[in-house]
């Protein structure tokens, strides 16, 4: 061996896994965070939906707050349910 | 009044008593005899001649006096002489015929003035002998008379004594405008010979001055004739040493004659003439000549920083009237002018930032020290380079990022904390003038990225220092961004310190490598190019058990990896022995190759690595051409070609034992500046766009020339009338507004 590699400094960027570049309900970007926030991040961070939407955590819960009787994907009007992935 | 009436009455009790008392027998209460005073039976006489005799004693000793000679009689039989003639009611004759002995005496005195033609300045001495001998006899011919004039003459409102003298003496100077003329032309002479520079008597002029300001003709025959002769010889003097002098000389001899000519009151003109004669000398020597004074000299003063001449300069100009004012604008038009040849010639792009920092203390300096604060004057220094600044757009607000990298940089040991702090506010003081302060936003991201990835920031401190003034000047959504660089680099300090107890927790067979991550959030950060290269097995190995590591940590993320930015730390074993390299991940990979092969060809790296050809020709170029050799290359060469082949150098030596290897930067001022303002451009219309809507919100319906100054107002960066005109179309385009159907000039908001 003439050459071994002692440390390495990686550089990586992470991303959102969405299936949509914005949010259906405030229409920011994923990359982005909520309108109520300013860094996105752990501190606003995406949830999922069983049907596979998903919105800003911020975002869809002021959303079913508003909702008192159905509590619906405002995408596709199914049933709303954490998927907890 | 009844006072008084009271003390009568008390009166006319009181000797009633007393007298009842002590005096009973001599006198009867009721019988009070009265006292008289009765005149004398007759005069006393006076000698007949008594009057004429006094007046001729009287008149002898006033011969006596203006002849200089010793008087016969003592003054004060003389003094006493006065008081009985005027006891005598001679008093009238007496100043009727001392009036006419003076003006007798006094009108020979002027006419031998009249008849010798001598020399003037004799003729001035012998004026003012005249003058002192006056004076002198009028007081001694007062004291004797003083019986007079404090009696007769009081009462009846005739000049006094004194007077009567000084007006005799004036009359005949007056009339006899020959003597007149010959005093005042006499006296400017005098003047004008001190005016150049020859020494004069000045207790002479003083004295005639004096003279004529107590015969009250100083403002008719002499004052007005001096303010002209001043006028004329300033008038003249201005205009040629203008033309002889340079402007500092000129200047200096300005001071000088002002001072002198305010000596000149102080030691013998009337302080009246003062406010006067400073006048004329500034009307003549600089109000005549300020444009010209500023034209010829100011650019040099400044351009040489001659602090004293500049003070020199303001203190003078700001005698006359709007002086300051003409002062502050070709000041202004200089710092304009130098300012524009430091900024536009991109010949002297390298070291346009620190001249600026020098050219800004320059002239803050001259203002603080010659131009004593003047609010003006720092205003019009701000509006001046503000104005200078931006006439070059962009290239200005990236050198000054560039700057600021270069000054927080690691390895920039040549700044204290305090100094880099004081460099920076003196930087941020040229960010204020500068308009297109996204443009240094985008440069100044890009260096801080950077910095924070390879780890090359001078100081945390620094840093933060500096983000917290951009802040400060320009509001948190100017550094929201820069700040979630930092965070996102406390972020993963934290990770990779878990990420190492995880690694020894779970020791599996990895790896011998100290792996650390910089995670990103992409908004905050410039967009990288994702670049897709082979890692060697092991390496990949690592790289997903960090990505797992981080998944499970973050759930719903996604990980990029971003090569172009990773670096290492290399162990090589040369023959002079072990070295640390350290070297970007692409020099890495290429270095790693050796390990199973001596020499090899391009298009082997190539296909091995899969680093894009560009930057792998740079990364060869780096490790065989650079200043540290570790790979030969065959044939040699600068470039690196498509068949060239490269070797491991066993031979190379270094006196050093960890060794950095630079990788070859792309040659920045093409692509990657050009990206850089390619991206501040679309954000740019991003911003036109919203600030348009905004507007048109608001107003429902506007004229194109409306919306277009309402948009100057709102947009912080220059902007050209056909880029709005561009956005506006789109916009149209869009169905965000329409054209007005009847007016073509007028849009209507779409809700």
């Amino acid at each position: 061996m003439k050459v071994t590699i002692k440390q390495w400094t990686g550089v990586a960027s992470w991303k959102w896994v969405a299936n949509d570049d914005n949010c259906g309900i405030c229409r920011m970007p994923f990359d982005g965070c909520c309108p109520d926030c300013k860094l996105p991040g752990d501190d606003c961070p995406l949830v999922w939906g069983q049907c596979s939407h998903c919105f800003h955590m911020h975002c869809i819960v002021k959303w079913l707050q508003s909702q008192p009787v159905n509590q619906q994907c405002p995408m596709c009007r199914q049933e709303w349910k954490f998927n907890n992935k | 009044m009844s006072d008084t009436t009271n003390r009568r009455a008390n009166f006319s009790n009181l000797p009633e008593n007393v007298l009842n008392r002590n005096h009973v027998i001599s006198i009867k209460p009721t019988t009070a005899k009265k006292l008289t005073i009765k005149n004398l039976k007759s005069e006393p006489k006076l000698p007949d001649d008594y009057r004429e005799q006094t007046w001729k004693k009287l008149k002898n000793a006033v011969l006596a006096i203006q002849q200089s000679k010793p008087n016969e009689d003592s003054l004060e039989e003389l003094y006493q002489a006065v008081e009985n003639l005027c006891h005598h009611k001679m008093a009238p004759t007496l100043y009727q015929r001392l009036h006419s002995l003076t003006d007798k005496h006094v009108a020979h005195n002027i006419e031998q003035f009249l008849a010798e033609s001598m020399d003037r300045y004799l003729f001035l001495k012998k004026m003012n002998e005249t003058w002192q001998a006056h004076c002198r006899q009028m007081i001694m011919i007062r004291s004797i008379f003083l019986f007079l004039d404090r009696t007769y003459i009081l009462q009846s409102h005739i000049s006094s004594i004194w007077d009567m003298g000084l007006e005799l003496f004036g009359k005949y100077i007056l009339l006899n405008t020959l003597v007149q003329t010959r005093v005042v032309e006499g006296l400017l002479m005098l003047i004008e010979k001190e005016r150049q520079g020859d020494q004069v008597d000045r207790s002479l002029l003083k004295s005639l001055l004096r003279m004529l300001t107590d015969l009250q003709i100083y403002d008719k025959a002499f004052e007005q004739k001096f303010l002209q002769a001043t006028e004329r010889l300033y008038a003249a003097e201005g205009q040629r040493l203008m033309q002889e002098l340079e402007v500092p000389e000129y200047l200096a001899h300005v001071d000088k004659r002002i001072l002198e000519e305010n000596e000149r009151v102080l030691h013998y003109l009337d302080p009246g003439t003062k406010y006067q004669l400073i006048h004329t000398v500034e009307k003549q020597l600089l109000r005549e000549h300020v444009t010209q004074i500023l034209q010829k000299g100011l650019d040099q003063l400044l351009s040489e920083f001659r602090l004293d001449d500049l003070s020199l300069l303001y203190n003078l100009l700001s005698r006359v009237k709007n002086g300051l004012i003409e002062l502050c604008s070709s000041f202004n038009a200089y710092i304009k002018k130098r300012g524009r040849t430091i900024v536009i010639d991109p010949q002297k792009d390298k070291t346009m930032v620190q001249e600026l920092l020098d050219f800004k203390d320059a002239m803050d300096n001259v203002v603080v020290t010659c131009f004593h604060k003047h609010e003006r004057f720092s205003n019009s220094l701000k509006e001046a380079f503000e104005n200078f600044i931006n006439q070059r757009t962009n290239k200005p607000a990236e050198l000054i990022a560039k700057f600021v990298d270069s000054k927080l940089r690691a390895g920039n040991k040549e700044a204290t904390e305090e100094e880099l702090e004081r460099l920076l506010d003196k930087i941020m003081v040229l960010f204020r003038f500068i308009h297109g302060k996204d443009v240094f936003e985008a440069f100044y991201k890009k260096d801080l990225a950077k910095r924070l990835l390879v780890g090359k920031s001078a100081s945390v401190d620094a840093e933060k220092s500096m983000l917290s003034k951009l802040k400060q000047e320009c509001g948190g959504g100017f550094t929201s961004k820069l700040e979630g660089m930092f965070k996102d680099m406390e972020l993963s300090k934290d990770i990779n310190q878990a990420f190492k107890q995880h690694v020894t927790v779970n020791s599996r067979d990895l790896p011998q490598i100290e792996m650390t991550v910089s995670i990103l959030t992409m908004g905050y950060w410039p967009t990288y190019q994702p670049m897709d290269v082979h890692l060697p097995d092991h390496m990949v190995r690592l790289q997903d058990i960090f990505k797992e590591f981080y998944l499970s940590k973050h759930s719903g993320r996604k990980l990029q990896w971003q090569p172009t930015l990773g670096y290492c730390v290399v162990k090589a074993q040369f023959r002079s022995g072990l070295k640390e390299l350290v070297v970007s991940l692409f020099q890495t990979l290429v270095l790693v190759l050796f390990n199973d092969c001596d020499y090899i060809s391009f298009d082997y790296i190539k296909d091995v690595t899969n680093i894009e050809d560009g930057e792998l020709r740079r990364t060869l170029q780096s490790l065989a051409c650079g200043k540290a050799r570790v790979l030969l290359k065959n044939p040699k060469g600068r470039d690196v070609q498509d068949e060239d082949h490269f070797r491991f150098n066993a031979d190379f030596t270094n006196k050093l034992f960890r060794i950095k290897i630079n990788q070859i930067q792309m040659k920045e001022t093409t692509e990657e500046q050009k990206a850089t303002e390619e991206r501040v451009f679309q954000d740019r219309q991003y911003q036109i766009d919203a600030a348009i809507v905004r507007i048109m919100k608001m107003r429902k319906t506007l004229s194109h020339n409306l919306l277009i100054s309402e948009l100057y107002l709102q947009l912080k960066f220059p902007v050209k009338p056909a880029d709005l005109k561009k956005r506006i179309e789109s916009l149209i385009d869009r169905d965000y507004m329409e054209r007005d159907k009847d007016n073509p000039n007028q849009y209507n908001y779409v809700a």
